[in-house]
């Protein structure tokens, strides 16, 4: 059991630190622009995946790659790209947050300098908001990990899976409860070593206001 | 101006990164003919708008309607006791519980649901409404009784002392003076619980199945049937929700509420 699950639990591994590296690599300089010079618009638009319900990204990203790229909506990449669609909302929260808490002086001492955004974001935002970064990473990462109704809507080619797909159909379609626990609690411990870091990092307060936040509305 | 062509560029590049998915279900709603070469559907029309109007598209969306006001009522009766005692009170193990409605969320969803749905065959509860109902209560009471805990604690405790002394006992100061201060906050609680509850789909999968039908588990049902169409209408009706929740969220959650979250 375990030689045909271990490639679904790389696999799952793998898009998640895809999504998640995709997540961060729009979020990072769109935020760090919003922080240099605020812009309404483009600040709304980055939140709106937050109150997208899963199910529907899923559906949605579905509809939306299938008559350009046939066959990408259910690839791995597929399921990546939606998961970062999803979890762009969640990255600008709290990318945001962390970038405004960082002191306009030090912003403007940089300017002086002669910096444009793109240094001020490499050099200055991302250095100082290091901590919340790694934890905005960690929550992002591991939420993926978990991820069901996504890649569920995706649709199922053949291959490697996700690693909740796998509870689903151990438990649902065959019944096999143990295996679908067993595997469930593999996931545990992958979300667990993630929630590791999560917790040595953040105050309980912060803690609860980015679970909220993520939670909205899954 | 290369600033305005910079913000010009960044708006269009994100209309399209979020906005582009998200058109593409309204595309896909309308496509009465979309065959595979083709990159823009043959034929449009209203025909699986129309289908909105029949009984498999309303009873779904009937059910869930009232599976959420059910769930909203109970968690509401639940949480604002609970969240008075955990704002005002201290008692030990205070932190634990409040701790402990968390603890669903922080890991994985399935697997819980998946033991859940196990326990619920044993009585008798998988695949009736009571046991979506249940089911929905554990994820919309984390989100009522944070909430409530957080209400309460914004009311200023010096109110309901000025009640006690003039007299006014536990009950009726709570009634009187607590409680109708707390109202928006009640609303604000009962709209997260409420559109939590609306757009559940992993649990009321698989707790409900094969007999109670959402409209997220219609939608997937009709996914999965190559219903593309049917379920790109019943995805936009989906969106409604977050969409309330996005304007709403501003009005009444943002500043003061949330600033006291997870102060245990």
């Amino acid at each position: 059991m375990w030689r045909l699950y271990l490639r679904d639990v790389f696999y799952t591994l793998g898009v998640a630190a895809t999504g998640a590296t995709l997540t961060f690599a729009v979020a990072i300089p769109v935020c760090g622009w919003l922080r240099a010079r605020a812009f309404g618009p483009v600040e709304f638009l980055l939140k709106v995946p937050l109150f997208v319900p899963f199910v529907v990204v899923g559906h949605a990203l579905r509809v939306f790659l299938s008559p350009w790229a046939p066959g990408l909506a259910g690839s791995w990449t597929g399921i990546a790209l939606a998961l970062a669609w999803k979890h762009l909302g969640l990255a600008a929260l709290l990318l945001l947050g962390a970038f405004r808490a960082v002191d306009e002086s030090h912003l403007e001492a940089a300017r002086n300098f002669g910096a444009g955004t793109a240094r001020l974001t490499k050099d200055v935002l991302v250095p100082m908001s290091a901590p919340s970064l790694a934890v905005s990473a960690v929550l992002i990462f591991s939420s993926m990990l978990a991820s069901f109704s996504i890649p569920l809507m995706m649709g199922r080619g053949g291959g490697a899976q996700m690693l909740m797909i796998d509870v689903y159909y151990r438990f649902g379609q065959h019944g096999d409860f143990e295996t679908a626990a067993a595997l469930g609690v593999v996931g545990y411990l992958m979300a667990m070593g993630a929630a590791l870091v999560y917790l040595k990092r953040l105050t309980p307060r912060e803690a609860a206001v980015t679970q909220l936040k993520r939670r909205s509305l899954e | 101006m290369t600033r305005l062509i910079a913000r010009a560029a960044a708006l269009a590049i994100a209309t399209f990164i979020v906005l582009g998915p998200l058109a593409s279900l309204a595309v896909w709603s309308l496509a009465e003919r979309w065959t595979a070469p083709s990159p823009w559907p043959q034929r449009f029309g209203l025909k699986y708008w129309n289908r909105m109007l029949s009984a498999d598209f309303l009873e779904p969306l009937r059910l869930g309607v009232v599976i959420a006001l059910v769930v909203t009522a109970l968690a509401l009766v639940l949480a604002i006791p609970l969240g008075y005692a955990l704002a005002r009170l201290s008692f030990p193990g205070r932190a634990v519980v409040l701790l402990a409605f968390l603890m669903p969320q922080a890991f994985p969803q399935l697997p819980v649901f998946a033991s859940a749905t196990r326990e619920f065959y044993r009585w008798g509860l998988a695949g009736t409404v009571s046991g979506v109902v249940l089911v929905h209560l554990v994820g919309g009471l984390v989100f009522a009784v944070w909430t409530m805990t957080a209400v309460f604690r914004a009311i200023a405790s010096e109110l309901e002392e000025a009640a006690w002394n003039l007299g006014a006992s536990t009950t009726r100061t709570f009634l009187s003076i607590a409680l109708p201060l707390a109202a928006p906050g009640v609303a604000a609680s009962a709209l997260l619980v409420f559109l939590y509850s609306l757009d559940e789909f992993t649990g009321t999968l698989l707790i409900g199945a094969p007999f109670v039908t959402t409209l997220p588990v219609y939608m997937y049902t009709a996914s999965q049937g190559y219903e593309l169409q049917i379920a790109s209408v019943t995805a936009l009706v989906l969106m409604l929700p977050g969409a309330v929740l996005l304007l709403a969220l501003d009005r009444f959650l943002k500043s003061e509420y949330l600033v006291f979250f997870g102060q245990l």
